[in-house]
């Protein structure tokens, strides 16, 4: 039964190197910058300046090739980049998307100009994507979405709504999973087509919605005739779910669906570590034989990836239980602490703790939910 | 190393699939004739022996497939022991039998004089199907590796709730076939921790099989059981637990080796720890959700799921339980000035 399977290689000494240059880099940028530590910084720490800086450094875009401004690097390696930037909960919001999937998307489906024009942009760390899938009336549901792109002489008229983009008030482009003709009834994935759209075109409103910590890293974004050229499609009309599904690998399977709390644990281990009880030291060993098993699942669908491998149910594997460990970890901090009041934490570990608390629960929402990734993986193994 | 392993896996895979039903694995001593004669035909015990000794000459992390295969279909004889005592056997040159051969790593109050042995040794499996024991014994502040047949010794069956048969033996004066001063560099509880964490992997696929088996089959109100979401919920979540495990036996299969002791940053006992740990707390959840899927069925001794899960239970418990790797693990990282981070890229 090959899905059980995660071929996986020790870390090569040119690996290992890079860990830590880009370990080194971090530290010496967030003292230069003043910048601190913040959990779920893919999502909630938005820094375009630390943004620009990684694409200096070459760490945008890595795989893509060298004539789009690529680096034509190993998914492996970047990898190895996404796992050190997460555990320093560095500020990564801004870029993230577009380099985890939008700019492979185009780099799969996009025509020349798109590749030619925008990858440059994404490897530099000065262009920024937003996902534009659900809509208000089609969350878990996806292929039921509403929006519509009609055909037009010079291209395409799109109309329509999106909802909980994240990070939409920032990006210059979103991915648009939009109909193109109606939903037929015996074929709901049918008719659907992507679209690369330029977010300041004329008649898109992106308003942002307030989470409950009190952020508004998410939006609605309302398009009202907006005129698209005909370059603005992305891939192949009707095609627009069989590339979305491959798009949904790339977001689910990365490490930060288990690496998104890191600081918190690290910061907790930094302050506690001499004071750690016995029924301490057994969750410890838990949580860490849990997260060096997901890393290695993890890092493992990145090469199955760089082998044009679509590892759909592995990527579910790694969501599903990324995020159940993240949940579980919350709670085992607080058990950790048995000997230890909250109360006399440092007032930035406290931060990061109340931060983490409030955030989880988000994290078996964004991606797809818990209860879809399951269905996903019981359908993959012929149950549905 | 990999076309070869492949080859013995199709090799094994056809015996097993050919000899082992459910009846022969509950009444392994009426009917496993057939089953050995070809497992000693094709020389499998012998797949990590050197080739000058006869042997197959591949290492214990070659053949990780071959003992998750093993698992998956409940080989219910001494067959992943003997590979284990042929291996040590091949480590002092010493030409391997061709008998199935039982393994021992608990004992007390073990002495060794003019060349026989006595003794308590503790927890051996399959003593019901062969009398030849390997054991590593302490004696006079020594380590020692020995082998045995057991001719006169008082055996009892002990967790007779097991799958595997398992006994105490009080060894009385039998004859040392073979003895070495057991090699420093060698961790014997490792090897045989990462064995179950192994076995516990091949079971537990076996198990997902069995479910998604039953629950497409079975029909209440009208419908597959696999088509309630409850029910596929309990299936997915099995799937989970082997994913993760099967990822922790992943980093065993990318090492050099999984038998030597420990240096400076323990990183074979880490390997090890968190393959026990990952794999014993999947088989907990592995074993509760299988049983509700099966309902009664799963609860009779006739159907296939209760001698996995039984095994199951059996090697989470064995060498270690996942709390006392937990114990380990977390220490080996409080013990060292590192954070946590670098301890986990060490
Ligand atoms: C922080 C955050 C960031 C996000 N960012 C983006 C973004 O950038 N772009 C974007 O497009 N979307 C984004 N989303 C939206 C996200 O993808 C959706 O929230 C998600 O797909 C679920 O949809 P929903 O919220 O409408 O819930 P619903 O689909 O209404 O689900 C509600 C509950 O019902 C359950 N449910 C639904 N269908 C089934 C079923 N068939 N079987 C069993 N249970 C079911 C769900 O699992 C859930 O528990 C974001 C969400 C969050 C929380």
């Amino acid at each position: 039964m090959s899905q059980f399977n995660f071929p996986f290689e020790e870390e090569t000494k040119d690996l290992k190197d890079l860990r830590l240059k880009v370990r080194n880099f971090i530290k010496k940028t967030f003292k230069e910058d003043k910048i601190t530590p913040s959990p779920d910084a893919w999502v909630f720490s938005t820094n375009p300046s630390f943004s620009k800086k990684l694409g200096d450094q070459g760490w945008l875009g890595m795989s893509f090739p060298k004539k789009y401004g690529g680096h034509q690097k190993s998914m492996l390696e970047r990898y190895i980049v996404t796992e050190e930037l997460l555990v320093s909960g560095a500020p990564v919001a801004a870029h993230w998307i577009a380099d985890r999937q939008s700019g492979s998307q185009i780099i799969r489906y996009g025509t020349e100009d798109q590749k030619k024009n925008i990858i440059p942009k994404i490897t530099s760390g000065e262009c920024f994507f937003a996902i534009g899938m659900s809509e208000p009336d089609s969350g878990s549901d996806l292929a039921s979405v509403k929006t519509f792109a009609k055909k037009t002489t010079n291209g395409w008229k799109l109309n329509g709504r999106k909802i909980w983009s994240t990070g939409a008030h920032l990006a210059h482009y979103m991915i648009v999973l939009a109909r193109t003709t109606k939903q037929v009834d015996n074929n709901r994935h049918s008719g659907l087509s992507q679209f690369l759209v330029d977010l300041r075109l004329p008649g898109i409103e992106i308003n942002g919605i307030e989470d409950m910590t009190g952020q508004k890293h998410f939006n609605e974004t309302v398009f009202d005739d907006v005129v698209l050229d005909k370059d603005s499609l992305l891939g192949s009309e009707g095609k627009g779910w069989e590339q979305v599904v491959g798009e949904l690998a790339l977001e689910r399977s990365g490490p930060e669906r288990f690496l998104s709390h890191f600081v918190l644990l690290d910061n907790f281990l930094n302050e506690f570590k001499s004071k750690m009880s016995e029924f301490s030291t057994l969750s410890l060993g838990k949580i860490i034989a849990e997260l060096q098993s997901l890393r290695i699942m993890s890092f493992s669908i990145a090469s199955m990836i760089e082998k044009k491998h679509s590892p759909e149910i592995q990527a579910a594997f790694v969501k599903e239980a990324g995020n159940n460990f993240e949940k579980k970890l919350i709670e085992i901090i607080r058990e950790m602490s048995n000997l230890i009041p909250i109360q006399t934490w440092s007032p930035s570990l406290k931060s990061l703790f109340e931060d983490a608390t409030l955030k989880i629960p988000s994290n078996s929402l964004r991606g797809g939910t818990s209860e879809i990734m399951r269905g996903i993986i019981a359908k993959k193994l012929g149950l549905r | 190393m990999k076309e070869e392993i492949q080859f013995i896996l199709d090799v094994s895979e056809r015996i097993f699939a050919k000899n082992i039903d459910h009846k022969i694995r509950l009444d392994p001593e009426k009917n496993h004739d057939t089953l050995i004669k070809e497992i000693r035909e094709s020389h499998l015990t012998k797949i990590a022996v050197k080739e000058k000794l006869g042997g197959a000459g591949m290492n214990l992390v070659d053949i990780i497939p071959l003992i998750k295969l093993s698992a998956f279909y409940g080989v219910p004889i001494p067959f992943v022991e003997t590979i284990i005592c042929n291996y040590f056997f091949s480590v002092f040159d010493t030409k391997p039998t061709d008998d199935f051969i039982s393994i021992c790593y608990e004992e007390s109050g073990v002495i060794i004089k003019d060349n026989k042995v006595s003794g308590l040794l503790k927890s051996i499996p399959y003593l019901n199907f062969t009398n030849k024991v390997m054991a590593k014994v302490r004696y006079n502040d020594d380590d020692y590796l020995i082998f045995f047949e057991n001719k006169n010794s008082y055996l009892k069956q002990i967790h007779n709730f097991l799958a595997e048969p398992r006994y105490d033996l009080e060894v009385k004066n039998e004859n040392i076939l073979f003895k070495e001063k057991f090699p420093k560099e060698i961790n014997f509880l490792n090897i045989l921790a990462n064995l179950k964490s192994i076995q516990a992997t091949g079971a537990m696929e076996k198990v997902l099989q069995l479910c998604i088996d039953y629950c497409s089959n079975r029909k209440q109100f009208g419908r597959a059981l696999s088509k309630f979401q409850m029910i596929q919920n309990h299936i997915s979540e099995i799937s989970l637990e082997i994913a993760a495990s099967g990822a922790s036996i992943s980093v065993l299969e990318s090492s050099n080796n999984i038998e030597t002791n420990r240096d400076e940053n323990f990183s074979n006992d880490i390997k090890t720890a968190i393959a026990k740990i990952r794999t014993g707390m999947a088989s907990g959840k592995v074993i509760a959700l299988s049983h509700q899927v099966h309902g009664a069925m799963g609860f009779t001794k006739e159907y296939d799921l209760s001698y996995f899960t039984k095994n199951l239970n059996s090697w989470r418990n064995d060498f270690g339980t996942e709390i006392q790797w937990q114990n380990s693990l977390g220490n080996y990282f409080l013990k060292q000035n590192k954070n946590l981070w670098e301890f986990l890229n060490h």
